[in-house]
């Protein structure tokens, strides 16, 4: 009795703190960059099955009408795949994919693509340039139904003069091409391919087939073995969708997941020293974007958007999210356009609070705070507390996703929101005057025009560049940190990926030692 | 009887009608729709346009609810918006999950409940009837929530003798596999409920106790414990089984708690999943399944109600 209460007692103390979320970690998580190299086959287990926990379940497999990271999550690489991709060990460089390589024309209105030898899809059918022409003429159709196909906008028309060889005209320059190429809409699908039945059985070119996908709870991949490249020395993947951050350290600790992604920075004690695992940490594009209405008073006035961002301390912010860095502008560091803009509005709560009486706010100002409930109460409360030190009271409105969308994306009824804005290169939004941020610079719209027609990288590059500066100094927003992500891996487990997972999990690379 | 139970039919009938109207009406109140979940953020205006054309959700309500209820009397349920699954099926597959669990749940926390809540009226006087309400009453207080992570916690992150979350991937194929990773949430859920349900069955013994028929037994030489079992449980039965069945009914749903900490997919994650992604569709038609299974049950406890008090069948 006297040995189950000393296991017991200290249990449920540790669960009490767990449960509470009162286990606030000392500072900021930190991790492994990477793994171990895989070991050669003959070490290996190339029947394994690896169990791997996911937060965010896909609403369907349709990647072609149907929007959601967590499709991308799951399919891209994996299950299906496109001319381009990015290597995000590379700083998110674009590689060849299904086009071992590719030509441009000097004038940058034409692109030649040469196809890889033996690309199949799933039904056993060659991948050939009519396939990929079928696919982008789907994009550019008129009334598409395609997710993102306003990308394409500048393509004029696309041949497959071979059936090795894809050539794509366009209309203007554009930059963002082949970017575009590697993403959701550039996906190459068989031709005449019908999207609807895609939910109940996929037919991509990539290394895995979707084998089972128990709704609610997990989707199977299984190895493709008619795949063009190396194939994965995996036989299947068992994604397992699990959104309680307890739960999934549970199944982690107990075996049930051989890797747990996205795990809860303020979580990692149990694996953090333990010889049984290995904690990765890795970058993401998730910007948590403190925005202001900045069409509306009081932010308006640029005095009071600065003094709200001189008010907070990011470091406070990040200590209390579990894991990420301060970025001072919607641009992270993996972006070729990126430049350290931290020294832009650093904490200054004394300068904030003198700032607020320039503006006219001698007594401070109460401001409304609209949040999904899908964030930690932590960060709100780091806010709530900091601004009121500068004279600012915040009421914040916690409210489900759906409610978030209707009334600050799509209605701009809102001061202020927290959002984490998850999309790669998206400082676009910035130059939308209609966006829910209500920023409306005429000098960053045309710096962002000009970049998109620009002659090469470099000068769109410098002119992203002035953009993220311009929309620092102007305050458009407060880019509160970009959050890192922690991937726990059991030993005996390789080649799990760690950058960026949440807008790709490349499984391609699994391995299990025998 | 044939009366009342006609009476009661149609009674059942007019209030699933009655639900679906609500349900239909009320879930059209919520802000968002389907399209932005399926058109996500960058979506244009038109595009969102085009998808709410193509699902017909730009149709007036009238005609929407209309088709709805057609295939409803059809036995068609309805189909996703997102990914076209049907409804039927959808809920069936839950109900997989959802049903032992709560059938499970209920078992523990009658197990729980009927023998300590009788135990604790019988000693309400003594420290074992007072010990016993207070350990019911912290069960109360204790959210399920907590209990699920301290029992995952206990036994299979310690003692590693039971899984600590998921169901199968092949169900009820893998019987033991799915029974072990049913048991830390029957426990959970059961204990919860049981705590509740405790202190019902003690107070309804307690006045049973002090009624005078039971005094008029033991009058007649029965004991205190043998005039409670044969004339005195019958009475304390009607208004337990009147909160069991509420508990059966809000636990359909309400054991989305136990789901969520154990990682199962039942019907109350669905449900949770289908109105945050707005596919109102399927909402409505698992809404309104759960609604007729919540007035099936309400009638049977009626019926209940009516085979063990005879003075209800002599009221017609």
């Amino acid at each position: 009795m006297r040995r189950a209460l000393t296991t017991l007692v200290p249990l449920l103390a540790a669960v009490t703190l767990v449960a509470c979320g009162t286990g606030a970690p000392s500072g900021p998580a930190t991790g492994a960059s990477s793994l171990a190299a895989t070991p050669p086959d003959a070490q290996l287990n190339l029947d394994a099955t690896v169990n791997v926990r996911l937060t965010l379940e896909p609403t369907s497999l349709n990647p072609f009408s149907t929007a959601g990271a967590a499709l991308d999550q799951l399919l891209l690489t994996n299950v299906y795949q496109n001319l381009l991709t990015v290597d995000v060990n590379k700083q998110d460089a674009v590689v060849p994919q299904l086009a071992s390589s590719y030509d441009e024309s000097p004038d940058g209105l034409t692109y030649t693509f040469h196809l890889v030898p033996n690309a199949h899809f799933h039904d056993g059918k060659a991948l050939t340039s009519a396939d990929v022409k079928w696919s982008l003429d789907q994009q550019t159709a008129p009334g598409s139904l395609g997710i993102y196909a306003a990308n394409f906008a500048s393509i004029n028309s696309v041949a497959a003069p071979d059936p090795r060889t894809v050539v794509i005209s366009l209309k203007h320059r554009d930059t963002w091409l082949l970017w575009n190429l590697t993403q959701r809409e550039g996906i190459i699908y068989e031709q005449g391919t019908n999207f609807a039945s895609l939910d109940s059985k996929d037919n991509g070119s990539g290394p895995f087939t979707i084998g089972a996908w128990n709704r609610g709870s997990s989707i199977t991949i299984n190895r493709f073995a008619g795949y063009w490249g190396a194939q994965p020395k995996v036989a299947s993947v068992i994604f397992h969708y699990i959104s309680d951050s307890n739960t999934a350290n549970n199944a982690q600790q107990t075996g049930q997941t051989d890797v747990e992604a996205t795990a809860d920075p303020t979580l990692l004690q149990p694996f953090t020293n333990s010889s049984s695992f290995t904690v990765l940490s890795g970058s993401t594009s998730d910007k948590f974007t403190l925005a202001f209405n900045d069409a509306v008073a009081p932010f308006t006035n640029p005095a009071v958007r600065h003094a709200i961002r001189q008010a907070i301390n990011n470091a406070d912010v990040i200590k209390a999210y579990g894991g990420g860095i301060a970025i001072g502008s919607d641009v992270p560091p993996q972006d070729p356009w990126y430049e350290d803009l931290t020294s832009i509005d650093k904490y200054n709560p004394a300068n904030a609070r003198k700032l607020l009486a320039s503006a006219g706010f001698p007594n401070g100002l109460s401001l409304t705070l609209t949040v999904p409930n899908i964030y930690t109460t932590a960060i709100t409360d780091v806010l709530t507390s900091e601004l009121k030190q500068a004279g600012i009271t915040l009421t914040v409105n916690r409210v489900e996703f759906q409610t978030w969308l209707s009334q600050v994306f799509t209605n701009h009824q809102f001061q202020l929101s927290l959002v984490d804005h998850a999309e790669a290169r998206d400082i676009g939004n910035y130059a939308n005057a209609k966006y829910y941020f209500g920023y409306d610079n005429a000098q960053v719209q045309n710096w962002f025009a000009q970049a998109g027609t620009a002659a090469s990288d470099t000068d769109r590059n410098a002119l992203l560049k002035q953009v993220g500066k311009q929309i620092a100094t102007d305050a458009a927003s407060d880019w509160l940190f970009l959050a890192k992500t922690f991937t726990v891996v059991r030993q005996g487990v390789y080649g799990v990926p760690s950058i960026e997972t949440t807008e790709r999990f490349d499984a391609s690379n699994l391995a299990v030692a025998k | 009887m044939i009366r009342y139970l006609l009476r009661r039919t149609l009674l059942l009938v007019v209030s699933l009608f009655v639900a679906s109207v609500l349900i239909f009406l009320l879930l059209r109140l919520l802000p968002g729709d389907v399209a932005t979940t399926i058109g996500g953020l960058r979506a244009t205006p038109a595009q969102l346009a085009r998808i709410r054309a193509n699902l017909g959700l730009d149709r007036p309500l009238i005609a929407q609810y209309g088709s709805w209820l057609g295939g409803v009397l059809h036995g068609d349920f309805g189909r996703s918006q997102l990914n076209g699954v049907s409804v039927s099926a959808e809920l069936a597959t839950k109900l997989q999950v959802t049903a032992p669990l709560v059938g499970g749940g209920i078992v523990v926390a009658l197990l729980l409940a009927v023998p300590f809540g009788i135990l604790a009226a019988l000693r309400h006087r003594s420290s074992v009837g007072g010990g016993i309400s207070a350990v019911a009453q912290l069960g109360i207080a204790v959210p399920t929530f907590w209990l699920g992570l301290v029992l995952a916690l206990l036994f299979a992150v310690e003692l590693r003798v039971l899984p600590a979350q998921g169901f199968p991937v092949s169900g009820w194929n893998s019987p033991g596999v799915a029974l072990r990773s049913l048991i830390l949430p029957w426990l959970a859920l059961g204990l919860s409920e049981g705590a509740i349900l405790l202190r019902f069955v003690r107070s309804s013994v307690l006045d049973v106790l002090s009624a005078d028929y039971l005094r008029t037994a033991r009058a007649k030489g029965r004991t205190r414990v043998g005039a409670l079992l044969t004339h005195g449980l019958r009475n304390a039965a009607l208004p337990v089984t009147s909160i069991l069945g509420l508990q059966i009914a809000g636990l359909i749903v309400g054991a989305v708690v136990v789901e969520q900490v154990f990682a199962l997919p039942g019907v109350g994650t669905m449900l949770l999943s289908d109105v945050g992604n707005r596919d109102l569709v399927k909402v409505q038609g698992e809404v309104l399944v759960i609604s007729a299974a919540v007035l099936v049950i309400s009638f049977a406890i009626d019926i209940a109600h009516r085979v063990i008090d005879p003075r209800l069948r002599e009221a017609g």
